[in-house]
């Protein structure tokens, strides 16, 4: 099984953001698990960016009149983590870990495929917005290095074959 | 009570009292830049580090609460001193070395730090070029702050300030690390009604204000203790002066009621005590004016005064007491006028004190509470406009900014018949056809008393004497009073007045002039080099 791309919200949709009934069900139930609505600012942030694909102000204005905080409040949060798009991502974002375990077992070798390849560097992204480049730091499975995180999910051990594959089955890999 | 020796000071603190605020009782000045007094206490800088006997690590001053028998060494112990060299290194590494073009100099506590903690000796490690913000080095943040972000500390006060102070939660830090910079949600304006405040707290030039910078550089500037003229809360204030020109308000600390804080619609009245009345301008039937000396204006007065046989008077809730007490007893007791003050309420304006508690503004005056205090006649606009409807030969305006009303169509009408004096601080419709405009110096020029909406009688000094042809009013009234040969009124200075008010009025009885100032206790202030 392979991941599923994401699917980002268009800008223009997301200008006013109002939470339907699921969305709203899915809040309700992440607040019950915290003493204050505030402490559920990072789980339902990572609902939005599930839904929505990425936090765009809009998300982060009804977000913070959900949680009854102030939208700056809400942005300082979302743009301190890296994981929170705060513009729209590819369909695939390529997260290549490039601390010390997969730098020597050749992560270095999988961005020079990569560029090869897709013809683009970590920051980047392709102009057909399938997939982007992001150079992260440790991803914490440094026993299966080199390691990339393609949105959600981990792929270990690769090497520059294993790579080119996977980006073939992402690439077909249509909706 | 904890008893505590800090770099061999004994001190006894109450429970609770960090040690910044234990050495500042012992005379010892720890510094700090995120640190202060009414916001959280967050521990960012690092600056504030001291040694604790018994403890091996060196800690933060402003996050450790003093404790019975603690031995605190901080300018005596060289550890702490080398700490601090490094931490002023860590803060300068980015800090652009712009002091000679930036407005902060001369209270900024990076500068003066720099000089404590440093020697004056600035020396840095690093050999990278200095991380900076392109555009963000000159922003109007809102109406009133300007923001450059290169010269940003990362204290977090600005943010604090609008999260625990004003509530709006404005600003924040957008990113992280060494790359996070203080921003509005979205680029929205950042016009919270206390915006000011944050380029107050903070201790950098990283905000500044655009009323404010390059106008004057602050080691010119003297500050003199005042009261906010905008409304019945009655916030403390420096007035920041300089060759008898009115620079800037900035707060000056008293706990009970804006704690070191002003809204910036208070803030940004300075500039109106740079207004003086003209010199008194007689205006004859024929239209024709002049402007005759004093004594002779004084005599001309008293001769009209005596001459009307009604006699009105409208007062303002704008004077302080001792003005308004001698209008009563001038006015209303020896000429027998009939004297209103109108009061109203003006916008709303609000104030958080020290204890975290909202105060309410309930006129739009300094002083109307005052006026209540001497058992002065109480006007709303309608009661007003019926005053004015009644006839009268004469009659005389304290202060023409007393009531919106005043400025209308309708009360300009009813002004022209029969005859007008006004005293007035500033040029208003009212002076066009006045027969007698007597010039008022600004509250910068004034000294005396207001009653605040939580009834506390505030004292207010002079910053400068007043330019040439206006007087304060209470002047006025002391030489209209020897011309009318009231010798018991015609006294020399507000203080005089203030005590015959004392021993005359019960509802100030028992008040002494030198205790009403708060000038004498410790406040708070950052930059002692001011003023």
């Amino acid at each position: 099984m392979s991941t599923a791309p994401i699917h980002a919200a268009n800008p223009e949709e997301l200008r006013e953001v109002r939470f339907d009934a699921a969305m709203e069900s899915q809040i309700a139930e992440l607040l019950t698990h915290y003493p204050i609505p505030r402490a559920a600012l990072l789980p339902v942030l990572w609902l939005c960016q599930k839904r929505y694909g990425w936090i765009a102000p809009g998300v982060m204005e009804a977000v913070a009149a959900r949680l009854g905080l102030s939208p700056a409040y809400v942005q300082g949060v979302v743009t301190f983590y890296t994981m929170f798009h705060t513009t729209p991502p590819a369909r695939f974002v390529l997260q290549v870990c490039t601390t010390l375990s997969c730098a020597v077992c050749g992560a270095g070798e999988l961005l020079a495929h990569l560029r090869k390849r897709l013809g683009i560097g970590p920051g980047e992204r392709t102009p057909d917005g399938t997939f982007q480049i992001v150079g992260v730091q440790c991803l914490g499975a440094c026993g299966s290095a080199p390691v990339v995180q393609v949105n959600d999910d981990y792929y270990e051990n690769l090497d520059p074959a294993k790579l080119d594959a996977l980006l073939d089955e992402l690439a077909a890999a249509k909706e | 009570m904890p008893k505590l020796t800090i770099d061999g000071r004994e001190v006894e603190v109450a429970q609770g009292t960090n040690l910044i605020e234990a050495a500042r009782l012992a005379g010892i000045a720890i510094p700090y830049f995120c640190y202060h007094p009414y916001l959280s206490v967050v521990g960012q800088c690092r600056i504030c580090l001291v040694e604790i006997e018994g403890q091996p690590r060196l800690a933060i001053a402003c996050a450790t609460p003093a404790a019975d028998g603690m031995v605190v060494r901080s300018q005596t112990s060289s550890r702490v001193r080398e700490a601090r060299e490094a931490v002023m290194e860590f803060l300068l590494a980015n800090h652009p070395l712009d002091c000679p073009v930036c407005d902060q100099a001369g209270e900024c506590l990076l500068q003066d730090h720099s000089m404590d903690e440093q020697g004056g000796q600035f020396s840095t490690h690093m050999v990278e070029t200095r991380r900076t913000f392109p555009g963000l080095e000159r922003r109007l943040l809102g109406p009133h702050v300007v923001q450059n972000q290169n010269r940003c500390i990362h204290c977090s006060r600005c943010i604090r300030f609008t999260q625990e102070i004003s509530e709006t939660s404005q600003l924040t830090y957008v990113s992280r690390g060494n790359h996070a910079y203080i921003d509005t949600f979205d680029g929205r304006p950042f016009d919270d009604p206390f915006s000011a405040c944050a380029a107050d707290v903070c201790p950098v030039g990283a905000l500044t204000l655009r009323e404010f910078r390059f106008r004057k550089r602050a080691w010119k500037l003297r500050s003199t203790p005042s009261i906010c003229p905008g409304c019945s809360i009655g916030c403390n204030l420096w007035i920041d002066h300089h060759e008898r020109i009115v620079y800037r308000f900035t707060p000056r600390e008293n706990p009970k009621i804006n704690a070191t804080w002003l809204c910036d619609y208070g803030r940004f009245l300075a500039e109106s005590l740079n207004a003086h009345g003209p010199a008194p301008t007689f205006r004859d039937e024929d239209g024709s004016s002049s402007s005759p000396p004093l004594e002779e204006t004084v005599r001309a007065l008293a001769l009209e005064l005596k001459a009307a046989r009604t006699l009105r008077v409208v007062a303002s809730a704008n004077l302080s007491n001792e003005e308004l007490f001698l209008a009563r007893e001038i006015f209303a007791g020896y000429l027998h006028g009939e004297l209103v003050t109108p009061v109203w309420p003006g916008e709303p304006r609000r104030m958080k004190n020290g204890h975290g508690v909202w105060l309410a503004s309930s006129d739009a005056h300094p002083n109307a509470n005052g006026a209540r205090r001497l058992g002065l006649d109480i006007v709303d606009e309608s009661g007003l406009a019926r005053f004015l409807y009644g006839a009268a030969d004469l009659t005389v305006l304290l202060d023409p900014l007393a009531h919106p009303y005043l400025a209308g169509e309708e009360a300009l009408q009813l002004l022209r018949v029969g005859h007008t004096l006004v005293f007035s601080q500033r040029q208003h419709a009212v002076c066009e056809f006045a027969r007698w405009t007597m010039g008022v110096a600004s509250l910068a020029c004034n000294e005396g008393t207001f009653t605040s909406g939580a009834d506390q009688v505030q004292r207010f000094q002079a910053a400068f004497a007043p330019p040439r042809g206006a007087l304060p009013l209470w002047q006025w009234f002391t030489l209209l009073a020897r011309e009318l040969g009231l010798a018991r009124l015609a006294v020399a200075t507000p203080r005089d007045v203030f005590q015959l008010m004392v021993s005359q009025e019960r509802s100030f009885a028992g008040l002494a002039w030198e205790e009403l100032g708060g000038f004498d206790t410790d406040s708070y202030r950052e930059h002692q080099h001011v003023g």
